[in-house]
């Protein structure tokens, strides 16, 4: 990893600057703690409306003449909301980074939100929500957030939300969303790729150096999601082939001290449809299903730690029940050596191979400065996905992935056979 | 054929092999062929059985995969510095040697089957297939990349290793190299282990089925339950990566729908199409692309439709806005966005070394552009007249075929 060149503005912004030499182009992102764990309490969606009509149109530009200014300097971006942070990202070409981050800065800090703009937006989410409905994977995302998180808790709903918020959500909740929860404090901007520590600096100083500080909550008090038994539902969605199964668990917050011991166990079970224990089996083995992956989430909360898979109707039963053999075994301590030295061995390894991207070496950096991991982050964090045991592997398995406490959501054709 | 490009900025180095096999040199009954033989390249030789050197490059943090197209078959792993060695081996070893077993065929076909039904899935792909079918009346480029379920089923081990023996050959194939290394030391430690493979003495001759000139628009329509929002896709005829107005078609593509982030991209949002369809509350999204290709293919364009908008009023919409591409010169200023996205996009992609390799290789493959920066001085040099000319020549009724994606009520 190139140096990283951290500082903070005066009004609370956190900035790191990873200068690539021989690159054109420069990647940013903004992470602002504007994302589902900070909705307000039984609004899922409110924080993708804001994040959308923030991109359409400021104090100074309406929504075509900003995206006109965006395209003018070929930049790309967009602006995400997720489980932790709304996410704006970004490419330019280097010379473009400090208009590019005047753009950014105009549609975060002085968005118009008009009305006319919130209907706009409305409609188009209502329309994604629509074709969702018929979308295996995503109903079976929205099933198995029904069987987890209880109501009122943020990870509920998918980030989209529900359509009944998105139907109802009128432009003052948005204003108030925007003035509530988009601020410096707590915010990242990370720079990567082909500039100067000190150009990038200035850059940033100039477009953010005079957003005011505002001091807002950082963490909500959640209820705790908990499953004391299996839990499982089946959806229908008419005119399919193939059935999206999700197996999963609510996971654990990335500043929790066991969340490398968890990644490694992520990595041996199911996190690589080739190189973990279940995709070795489901896919290679047995032939169940051309995608099996596991993946856990990062955030301030339990986000979803989950097993997807894409199966036959006819296979999805038995798919099941090898994706849970295989977790039994990790449970009970059945874990080869080589099975755990490849997992730490991949995780350490992609480390190196995410430098070839200003895009991937953002992403880095970003997780380490939005979650507080340290200045020294990336000389522990290969040391310390190494020494995870297999005591650990299996006591981090227990605890959060336990066998028998398990949300299965199944979204697809009818299947030949009900689920136990 | 050797290529190799420096890459510094990290220490890794990626590696490609692109094969001269897909979609267009299978035919009826075998379709899916080329890409039924990508995924049994993953299951061993006798010197490294299956599973091994896949747990070596996994150590490794590689990052590896393969994809197959009408075109080509291409294979690629990016591994840190030190590791080139061992894809380099991976990949001479499995050129020449792969076992292709019966029982491992069996095992794979139902993997494919299920990726084949995972695109089922999808609207959109339902209905490109069908647009596909029907744009081609001879050339092999109408049947697609996966083939079709009954001909996967129907798939033997004889016949994909018949296949495999034929095109998988040094004298068949590309080897593009970037990373942290000097190109010449790429290219001597790719020339020792590729050099002394055997060559293919049966390629033959590339797949000539010339498409006939198209005489008349042809439509297509999906009805299906499995999706909720109606679709409009517009295919032209477009000429092959060879031809001297594809940077300029490439152009065109940017004008019309920018250089895509995906649905909920801010950026691509001054484009033709954007601009007409989703800000009127028409479309919920839009896209426009042209691939470079060997032959000649299609230059499409496709709009998914808000609730309750009628398919007609779109593809009307459609029509016209790429009507007037081919009749009037696109504004300075809009010339200069489209221009400026174009080539910073070509920026943003070779900046990343896995990227910078998929282009060049696709590039020579295609035989668009002898390097990366030949490329980029065509589309540098395209000019407002090329994309009225380029849009001119494509965006004609007669060679015009349209489809619709009609969601209907529960079919079960």
């Amino acid at each position: 990893m190139n140096r990283v060149h951290r500082s903070v503005l005066a009004n609370g912004l956190r900035l790191a600057v990873v200068p690539i030499a021989d690159l054109r182009s420069t990647s940013v992102l903004l992470a602002v703690e504007a994302g589902q764990w900070f909705e307000p309490v039984g609004r899922p969606g409110i924080a993708r409306l804001v994040a959308q009509t923030m991109l359409r149109g400021t104090a100074r530009r309406d929504a075509a003449a900003w995206a006109s200014e965006l395209d003018a300097l070929g930049a790309v971006a967009r602006l995400d909301v997720g489980a932790h942070a709304a996410v704006f990202s970004a490419q330019c070409l280097g010379d473009d980074l400090s208009a590019l981050l005047a753009l950014i800065a105009e549609a975060v800090r002085t968005p118009a939100l008009a009305d006319a703009e919130v209907e706009f937006v409305r409609g188009q989410t209502l329309a994604r929500l629509e074709k969702d409905e018929r979308d295996t994977r995503a109903v079976s995302d929205r099933a198995w957030r029904q069987l987890v998180y209880p109501t009122g808790h943020p990870f509920q709903a998918p980030a989209i939300g529900d359509a009944e918020v998105v139907r109802s959500a009128t432009p003052a909740e948005i204003r108030a969303f925007h003035k509530s929860a988009i601020a410096s404090d707590g915010a990242v901007l990370v720079v990567a790729g082909g500039t100067t520590a000190e150009a990038a600096k200035d850059a940033v100083g100039r477009a953010f150096g005079d957003w005011p500080k505002r001091a807002k909550p950082r963490d909500a008090n959640y209820p705790q999601a908990t499953l004391a038994t299996a839990k499982r539902r089946v959806e229908l969605v008419p005119d399919k082939t193939q059935s999206d199964v999700i197996i999963g668990w609510p996971g654990l917050p990335r500043t929790d001290p066991r969340f490398t011991a968890a990644r490694v166990t992520n990595m041996v079970y199911a996190a690589d449809t080739f190189a973990s224990r279940a995709g070795n089996v489901i896919r290679d083995q047995l032939g169940l299903a051309y995608y099996v992956f596991s993946a856990i989430g990062a955030s301030r909360g339990q986000s979803p730690w989950i097993v997807r898979m894409g199966v036959n109707p006819q296979n999805v039963r038995r798919a099941i029940e090898v994706a849970l053999d295989e977790l039994r075994k990790i449970t009970a301590g059945q874990i080869a050596e080589d099975d755990l030295a490849v997992a730490k061995d991949k995780l350490v390894g992609e480390l190196d191979v995410a430098l070839e991207s200003p895009a991937g070496v953002a992403a880095m950096v970003l997780e380490a400065e939005m979650f507080d991991l340290g200045e020294d982050h990336f000389e522990r964090y290969p040391r310390e996905l190494r020494a995870v045991t297999k005591e650990q592997v299996v006591e981090t398995a227990r605890a959060f992935l336990p066998p028998e406490r398990y949300a299965l959501a199944v979204a697809g054709p009818a299947l030949p056979e009900a689920l136990a | 054929m050797l290529y190799a490009l420096e890459a510094r900025h990290a220490p890794v180095v990626s590696l490609w092999v692109w094969y001269h096999v897909g979609g267009r040199n299978e035919v009826p009954g075998t379709t899916g062929m080329s890409h039924f033989l990508e995924h049994m390249l993953f299951k061993g030789t006798p010197k490294h059985p299956k599973g091994d050197l896949d747990r070596l490059l996994a150590r490794y943090g590689a990052q590896w995969n393969a994809f197959t197209s009408e075109d080509v078959t291409c294979y690629f792993e990016t591994v840190p510095k030190a590791r080139f060695e061992t894809a380099l081996e991976l990949e001479s070893d499995r050129m020449r040697n792969a076992l292709i077993s019966v029982e491992e065929t069996e095992a794979e076909r139902t993997v494919i089957v299920s990726e084949r039904e995972g695109y089922e899935n999808d609207p959109s792909f339902l209905l490109g297939e069908e647009l596909q079918a029907i744009a081609f009346s001879r050339h092999t480029y109408g049947q697609g990349v996966i083939g079709s379920k009954d001909e996967i089923k129907l798939m033997t081990r004889d016949g994909l290793y018949s296949h495999y023996r034929r095109f998988y050959a040094p004298n068949n194939a590309y080897v593009v190299v970037t990373g942290d290394d000097e190109p010449e030391r790429l290219i001597e430690q790719a020339a020792a282990s590729f050099g002394t493979l055997e060559p293919s003495h049966d390629l033959g001759e590339p797949p000539k089925a010339p498409e006939p000139e198209q005489h008349g628009e042809r439509r297509v329509t999906v009805h299906r339950a499995g999706g909720t929002l109606p679709i409009v896709m517009l295919a032209f005829r477009a000429p092959r990566a060879t031809d001297s107005r594809a940077a300029a078609i490439s152009a065109l593509a940017v004008a019309l729908a920018g250089t895509s982030t995906g649905s909920d991209g801010a950026s691509g949002r001054s484009s033709r199409l954007h601009r007409a369809l989703v800000e009127t509350g028409l479309a919920a999204d839009v896209d426009a692309s042209f691939q470079l290709m060997k032959d000649p293919f299609l230059f499409l364009t496709d709009a998914t439709l808000r609730p309750g908008v009628k398919h007609a009023d779109v593809e009307r919409v459609l029509v016209d806005e790429l009507s007037k591409l081919s009749t009037d010169l696109v504004a300075e200023d809009e010339f200069a966005r489209v221009r400026r996205q174009l080539l910073a996009s070509t920026a943003f992609n070779t900046d990343t070394i896995t990227w910078r390799a998929y282009r060049c290789g696709q590039l020579l493959s295609t035989g668009a552009a002898t390097s990366i920066g030949d490329w980029y001085a065509k589309l540098a040099a395209v000019t407002r007249e090329e994309i009225r000319e380029a849009a001119a020549g494509l965006f004609v009724e007669r060679s015009r075929s349209v489809g619709w994606f009609v969601p209907e009520g529960d079919a079960s």
